[in-house]
């Protein structure tokens, strides 16, 4: 098992080091440079070139590479062209509000896949399992964007249950009860809109993996010996297809990257999916390069996290 | 200097393992196998599953790599060349045990026993498609099925189309891989009789693998038995079968069934007897670790793998 | 070629059926995916079709004297902000968006078909390279990435915007290939075949390839339906279609005004039941493919 995760690790590292690069050339082939955003027009261009040589920038970009990741590793992640603070300032806040936006999508999603799988699984090829099956297979076909549209609509417009927008009402102080429930209340119906469609994923895999087990000989074996239908569900088929369920989640996080970019822009939450799509449309290129870093970083643990989860609860990962 | 001369053959197949996924140790599936073969005779290569029998075969013919050793045809050394566009693949050819696999199911007959033709030979569409109509009537199948798929024949016929194929370059070396293990037991000496004919029609040499001692016996002049990648015996078939040396050729021959019922009850006490003398002197034959000594002459023709004297 | 084939036949009247009358007979049994098939062919008919007749250019003109106009007379669907003609922007931008779906399937077939192939059939050290690089590509995600990408193209046209998506779409394709690859290559024809002094360029296309035919289809059409999907998100976002070529996704994007979602929802529920419908159709079609290239699936 160790051996799996060591290796694993040492996979990742490579990872990291080519989506820094990546990112490293994404970053000089966006037009301007830091100056752009920080001087007045009126400024003599030779002085600029001046400022440039003293800040390395005319150095080979190996030289510029290292000090770049020199600077992220110690949390420097540069100046907002756009805010002219720290980038690490203006993520702050959304980063903490896209955690909890994914926190919550999460355990909607679990929420409503476990029991669904379970029913769709057990009771498999009758109405009920149609019936969720049905689910699966809109929910598979659907854009999630286009369904936040419509839930926007009827229950944040239409209906008014819900905030349409922020993620939190103005005026309120941090700490307080009511602080922490106008929060709640800001992200629920972008969870739920996000958990009802990714969710579907999660049900097929675990009605697959139900119906496989449930003529696995073992099973057979529990029922021989008389075990009831309840404790051959709780003892024998739950234990063996939801471990692999719940380790699933570090993937997840990919889905919920790409996932947050369109539901924080349609509900206008202010996390860093909508950080991501700001910075491009303000030309504010230092944010996007730290946003497409800190998303990238994300996955990579995210899957790392997933893979070694895995391999703890099904050995036959470790073969590879 | 025989036709085919294979020398102190040896494939070994790495184990990876550990973190950084290196080699740690080999499996050796043949292990110093030394065969010479007459133009136009048969060899037969007789071993139980995993001994390494196809793998030699499969390694002659270039599918595995070879470890170390040599192999040389016709004077020529083949060991390890490329097989692309080399007269080698022309003179050695190929039967395959499974008729199901070795037939490539979304293609037609035509374009399967052509294969080799479009690779070595320039002809036009309509003599490509005259010489596949010879070849099938040559194997027994109706020139007229060349647009047929392969699931639509029988095991037996799809083993011909095979055959079709494997002589479709006039080759001169025709490893044949348990050409009938695959087949229904009545469909087996057709296809068995109908090799030797064309063995004679053709002048092949055949170097034939099988597990199954009865049809070793019917098809081959000279037979090597090999047991965990090593030989253990070799000698013409009348060595083999009537004067066994070795304690495992000895289980081998016992075992062949016989359909006289008058001899039944012989039969089995022979197998008996030979079974007593395996356990009791096992460890004449084998070494420590369970593997066939080195081939020691007994006659001229007829080697046997005994503990070197002394 | 074509002519001798059909002399040959003449002497030989069992040619063996293929593998598309069995999908067809599939198709034709469900049918829901009869349905959902008949409807794609009618809505490409006549999307192609009435786009010969519209002026695109004309379309997206600016006309301040009917700047939201509700459905009714002069304009079927009614207008959008600039007053253009929101019927017209749903055929074009259905036929757009089709394209651009169809276009990017069928590159990153390509793409991740080869490289699929190429991976499980060599094997060893090249697999494991090429699906480290794989696995590095499936790991980001996508509509960062793209987004990523189309914020810095300097001449950002529809042509880099369909190469930036294929470039982040061919690892689904080439996966699955390559675990069929990794099957078919240890079968004794592709074994057979090296015996007979095929070089590995002609086993991997002309043996292998044609074995995975029945995956590649099925897949490409799946992907075809999750294309359509990406696509107008992205172009949702505003990061596909430029505004001046109106796609499904770039009719949607009005709704980002609130004023737009909750009053005018002529602009955009139109583009969303189309996207929806040609999803959920083209999913269906690849669904019951599915089931005909599985034997143990099929349904008659």
């Amino acid at each position: 098992m160790w051996k799996f995760s060591v290796r694993r690790t040492l996979i990742m590292i490579p990872q990291l080091i080519v989506l820094s690069i990546l990112i490293f050339v994404l970053a000089q082939l966006m037009p301007g440079d830091a100056l752009s955003g920080q001087v007045g027009p009126d400024v003599d261009p030779k002085r600029l070139d001046e400022i440039r040589e003293q800040m390395g920038w005319n150095d080979p970009w190996y030289e510029q590479y290292a000090s770049w990741m020199g600077g992220v590793l110690q949390g420097d992640l540069g100046q907002s062209f756009r805010f002219k603070i720290p980038v690490t300032e203006l993520i702050g806040q959304r980063i903490y509000n896209s955690f909890w936006l994914s926190v919550a999508t999460l355990i909607l999603t679990y929420l409503i896949a476990i029991p669904l799988g379970i029913t769709s699984g057990r009771f498999n090829d009758t109405w009920r399992d149609q019936l969720i099956t049905g689910y699966t297979y809109v929910g598979f076909a659907t854009p999630l964007f286009i369904f936040a549209l419509v839930m926007l609509w009827i229950f944040g417009f239409a209906l008014g249950w819900f905030p349409t927008s922020g993620s939190v009402s103005p005026g309120l102080v941090p700490g307080t009860f009511e602080y922490f429930m106008s929060k709640l209340y800001h992200l629920l119906l972008p969870a739920i809109s996000m958990a009802l469609i990714t969710t579907y994923s999660t049900i097929q895999y675990l009605r697959n993996e139900i119906v496989d087990t449930k003529q696995k000989d073992f099973i057979l074996t529990a029922r021989a010996k008389g075990a009831s239908e309840t404790r051959v569900y709780n003892r024998h088929i739950l234990r063996n297809s939801l471990l692999p369920i719940a380790a699933f989640f570090g993937f997840e996080i990919t889905g919920l990257i790409g996932g947050s970019i369109f539901i924080e822009n349609i509900f206008g939450y202010p996390g860093m999916g909508q950080l991501l799509v700001e910075s491009i449309t303000l030309r504010d290129y230092t944010t996007l390069i730290a946003t497409t870093l800190i998303f990238g970083v994300a996955s990579i643990l995210g899957a790392l996290l997933s893979d070694i989860t895995l391999s703890i609860v099904d050995p036959r990962i470790r073969i590879k | 200097m025989s036709y085919l001369e294979v020398k102190d053959l040896k494939v070994h197949f790495p184990i990876k393992g550990g973190i950084f996924g290196g080699t740690v140790d080999h499996i050796k599936a043949v292990d110093g196998v030394s065969i010479s073969l007459e133009k136009g005779k048969t060899y037969g290569l007789v071993g139980e599953s995993g001994s390494g029998k196809s793998t030699t075969g499969r390694a002659i013919i270039g599918l595995n790599k070879i470890t170390s050793g040599k192999v040389i045809f016709d004077g020529v050394d083949i060991t390890n060349i490329k097989r692309t566009k080399s007269e080698a693949t022309k003179n050695i050819q190929m039967i395959f045990q499974d008729p199901y696999s070795s037939l490539n199911p979304k293609k037609r007959v035509v374009d399967i026993v052509s294969e080799p033709l479009r690779n070595f030979e320039n002809l036009s569409r309509k003599e490509e498609r005259k010489r596949v109509q010879e070849l099938l009537e040559l194997v027994g199948l109706s020139p007229e099925s060349i647009l047929k798929y392969p699931h639509e024949f029988s095991g037996g016929q799809r083993q011909r189309i095979g055959i079709a194929r494997a002589i479709a370059l006039k080759p001169k070396l025709i490893i044949a891989d348990e050409p009938v293990s695959a087949l229904d037991v009545s469909v087996q000496a057709q296809v068995l009789n109908f090799m030797k004919e064309i063995q004679k029609e053709l002048d092949l040499t055949y170097l034939f693998i099988s597990h199954d001692l009865g049809v070793i016996k019917h098809m081959c002049d000279d037979i090597g038995i090999m047991y965990k990648g090593r030989y253990v015996e070799e000698g013409t078939a009348d060595d083999i079968f009537s004067n066994p040396q070795h304690i495992y050729t000895k289980r081998l021959v016992a075992a062949i069934p016989d359909i006289d019922p008058n001899k039944r009850d012989e039969k089995r006490k022979f197998r008996e007897e030979v079974k007593t003398e395996y356990d009791q002197s096992y460890n004449d034959y084998f070494d420590a670790e369970g593997l066939a000594y080195k081939l020691q002459p007994v006659s001229d023709t007829h080697l046997v793998a005994l503990p070197e004297k002394g | 070629m074509e002519n001798k084939a059909v002399e040959v036949k003449s002497n030989q009247p069992i040619k063996s059926p293929s593998g598309f009358n069995i999908i067809w007979r599939e198709i034709v049994r469900d049918k829901l995916a009869l349905i959902s098939l008949i409807f794609l062919v009618l809505i490409i008919a006549f999307v192609y079709g009435i786009a010969l007749f519209l002026d695109q250019d004309e379309i997206v003109r600016v006309d301040l004297f009917s700047i939201y106009q509700p459905p009714g007379e002069g304009f079927i669907l009614g207008t959008d902000y600039g007053g253009r003609d929101i019927f017209g922007q749903l055929i074009i931008g259905t036929r757009n968006s089709l394209s651009i779906a169809i276009l990017v399937t069928l590159m990153t077939g390509v793409i991740g078909i080869a490289y699929g192939l190429i991976s499980g059939y060599f094997g060893g050290h090249i697999d494991n390279i090429m699906m480290r690089i794989l696995d590095f590509f499936l790991i980001l995600p996508f509509t960062m990435i793209v987004i990523a990408f189309v914020a810095i193209v300097p001449k950002y046209t529809v042509v880099t915007f369909s190469l930036i998506m294929t470039a982040f779409l061919w690892m689904g394709i080439a996966r699955l290939i390559r675990s069929k690859a990794l099957q078919e290559k240890e079968l004794d024809y592709i074994q057979a075949s090296k015996t007979l002094g095929s070089s590995n360029f002609k086993i991997i296309f002309t043996q292998l390839l044609p074995n995975c035919s029945s995956l590649i289809i099925v897949t490409m059409t799946l992907n075809l339906a999750a294309n359509i999907g990406l696509e107008s998100g992205l172009s949702f976002l505003g990061f596909g279609f430029p505004e001046s070529t109106p796609s499904l996704g770039t009719l949607l994007s009005y709704a980002t005004n609130p004023q737009t979602l909750e009053y005018r929802w002529w602009i955009w529920v139109p583009a969303s039941i189309m996207i929806l419908l040609l999803m959920l159709s083209v999913n269906n079609v690849g669904q019951a493919l599915k089931r005909a290239t599985d034997a143990r699936q099929r349904r008659g």
